[in-house]
């Protein structure tokens, strides 16, 4: 009950890293957010591909 | 001295009573512009929503200039200057540089943004927030601008004498935070704005008194300069947010702090050649100047927009990582805070801004493109994704954390505090999509009636376009509802709120 109406990151803070960590390059991955980014790019690629397509009906070359 | 100040038992701050105090202002008084934009945009959206069509053509045109310069000038600045002062004061453990001229430029932009509310609800000022000349409002207008312009910029300026108090005073050690860098990259990029500001709009006020002339494409050019730099601090603020939300609700790292400042340095080098791309289509303008500017030039922006979409979620990535949630691509994701505000926001703010907002507007800043989307609902569908669904969510974010930690207060309602995020994200996401839909099939921003009811010729839209503008309506409907929200907890909170040091000592 003494947690309603204080944002988790207050009464409950992050865990402080372990001593060691993020010392070793092979702890140094993510994995998950380079999936995002690549997901991002291809929608980039998508919309931008889409809107050259959409230009190409009404601005006819030749 | 020291009386002045009191430490946070949260995180250890050393808190200035003078920066304490005009955070506290500058956030109400930029929540109540909130709440007027908010109206405005309510009556704005059953406007263009054809089937109810709520207002007359005039006051749909006074409106929508009441709800560009609440939401875009007033909320977002004084909201802004709020962080100047965290970020400088508060997270250096200093001292304001000079409380009394603080509150001078406070009171400033306050008398500023009430003139322009005055003249705008007066139906002095139908001039939209862009005020593009030939068209002319009363001269309080333009002078209210001035006002609240110069009130901004002497916030600026203490901004930057309170870093420079903090440095000599050695109230802190190191090199200073990234927060406090991305707020120090956005407060240069306001100086840029500024200036520009100053060289259209004082020309401007005197061409309104009768004074000289302003031609219409110097007066493009050189507003771009002032609207599309305002937007970059938009976005360092937001940015320097993202890093402040993301460590305050799970602990996340960052990175590398030197990629990081480069990035935000970009921001600074590369703003004023990007307003370019509000003009691609302008004739008075050569095509070189504009491919150029728009190419390499913004690109560069772009790209410090990118590394920051691709460092901050890595940040979180990691952290967590390293806290052992290490499962599979997703567990880090999955098994975060979500029933936290602060870090729904955030991630919503990150997707939106940079899926829907950053897509569209890279798209659209292409010269030959932007001919299809230039003045089609497109360009709104754009900027409610960056600067709503972006900048502003961020922000609401950002008010959990600063309700307890700066007000010290009990967020009110807090069951409504968890799932508001989740109703702000989605309607605007449902209404800056659809908007871009409806712009793809022609419909024109900044227009009263697309019906073209008492027009010469007949012109009937795709089908389509009624189901897409209905869709608009539902999610702006229901973004509404969660803005209403929002202001009712912070409203509540704040003046009616239970304070905290009560529940400390219980
Ligand atoms: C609560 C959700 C909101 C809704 C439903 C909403 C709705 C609208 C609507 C219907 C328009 C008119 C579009 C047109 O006819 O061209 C508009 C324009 C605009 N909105 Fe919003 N809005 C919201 C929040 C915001 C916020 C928070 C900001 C800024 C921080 C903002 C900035 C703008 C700007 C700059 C314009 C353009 C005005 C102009 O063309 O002169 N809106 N909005
Ligand atoms: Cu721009």
């Amino acid at each position: 009950m003494a947690k309603e109406g204080l944002p988790p990151g207050i009464v409950n803070p992050p865990r402080p890293l372990p001593e060691k960590a993020g010392e070793s390059p092979e702890e140094h991955r993510t994995p998950g957010t380079l999936v995002l980014v690549l997901v991002f790019l291809a929608a980039f690629v998508v919309y931008y591909f889409v809107n050259w397509k959409l230009l190409s009906f009404v601005w006819r070359v030749g | 001295m020291s009386a002045d100040f009191r430490t946070c038992p949260t995180t250890g701050l050393k808190v200035h009573a003078q920066a304490d105090r005009l955070i506290k202002a500058n956030a109400v008084v930029g929540v109540v512009a909130l709440l007027i934009g908010g109206i405005a945009a309510l009556l704005l959206l059953l406007t263009r929503w054809q089937v109810v069509h709520l207002l007359p053509a005039d006051w749909f045109y006074r409106l929508l200039t009441v709800h560009g310069m609440n939401m875009l000038i007033f909320f977002i600045l004084f909201f802004e200057m709020a962080i100047l002062y965290f970020a400088s004061a508060v997270l250096l453990n200093s001292r304001v540089a000079a409380p009394r001229l603080a509150w001078f430029s406070f009171w400033l932009m306050v008398a500023g943004a009430l003139v322009v509310e005055w003249t705008m609800f007066t139906g002095r000022a139908d001039v939209l927030f862009t005020s593009y000349v030939p068209l002319r409002a009363t001269p309080w207008f333009y002078l209210g601008v001035i006002l609240f312009a110069v009130g901004a910029l002497l916030v600026v300026a203490i901004f930057f004498a309170t870093l420079i108090v903090a440095k000599k005073e050695r109230t802190y050690t190191g090199s200073i935070p990234l927060v406090t860098f991305g707020a120090a990259t956005a407060a240069i990029i306001a100086v840029i704005t500024l200036g520009h500001g100053a060289a259209i709009y004082i020309p401007t006020f005197l061409w309104s008194l009768g004074i000289g002339n302003v031609d219409a494409q110097i007066y493009r050019l050189v507003w771009w300069g002032l609207g599309h730099s305002s937007q970059q601090i938009n976005v360092a603020a937001m940015v320097a947010v993202w890093y402040l939300l993301g460590a305050l609700t799970v602990g996340s790292v960052v990175i590398n702090e030197k990629i990081s400042r480069i990035a935000f340095t970009l921001y600074v080098l590369f703003i004023s050649m990007a307003a370019a791309h509000h003009l691609l289509v302008d004739p008075g303008l050569p095509p070189t100047w504009k491919v150029w500017n728009t190419s390499y030039a913004m690109y560069l922006a772009v790209l410090a927009s990118m590394i920051h979409g691709f460092t901050v979620p890595a940040g979180i990535e990691l952290g967590q990582r390293l806290r052992g949630y290490t499962k599979g691509l997703f567990e880090w994701l999955r098994r975060a805070p979500w029933g936290d505000p602060g870090f729904s926001a955030l991630i919503f703010s990150i997707i939106i801004f940079g899926f829907v907002g950053g897509i569209t507007g890279v798209t659209f800043g292409t010269e030959q493109i932007n001919i299809i989307a230039h003045n089609t609902l497109r360009v709104p569908g754009h900027f409610h994704a960056t600067v709503v669904a972006g900048t502003t969510l961020a922000f609401m974010g950002l008010t959990y954390y600063v309700i307890p930690l700066i007000f010290r207060k009990k967020v009110a309602f807090w069951p409504l505090a968890r799932i508001q995020p989740y109703l702000f994200a989605a309607g605007m996401l449902i209404f800056s999509v659809a908007m871009t839909f409806a712009g793809t099939f022609g419909v024109p921003r900044r227009h009263y009636d697309i019906s073209f009811a008492q027009a010469p010729f007949d012109f009937q839209f795709s089908p389509a376009v009624d189901l897409v503008m209905t869709a608009m309506a539902i999610g702006g409907l229901l973004a509404i509802t969660g803005g209403a929200i929002y202001i009712a907890i912070t409203v509540w909170s704040v003046f009616f709120g239970k304070p905290l040091e009560a529940e400390v000592k219980a």
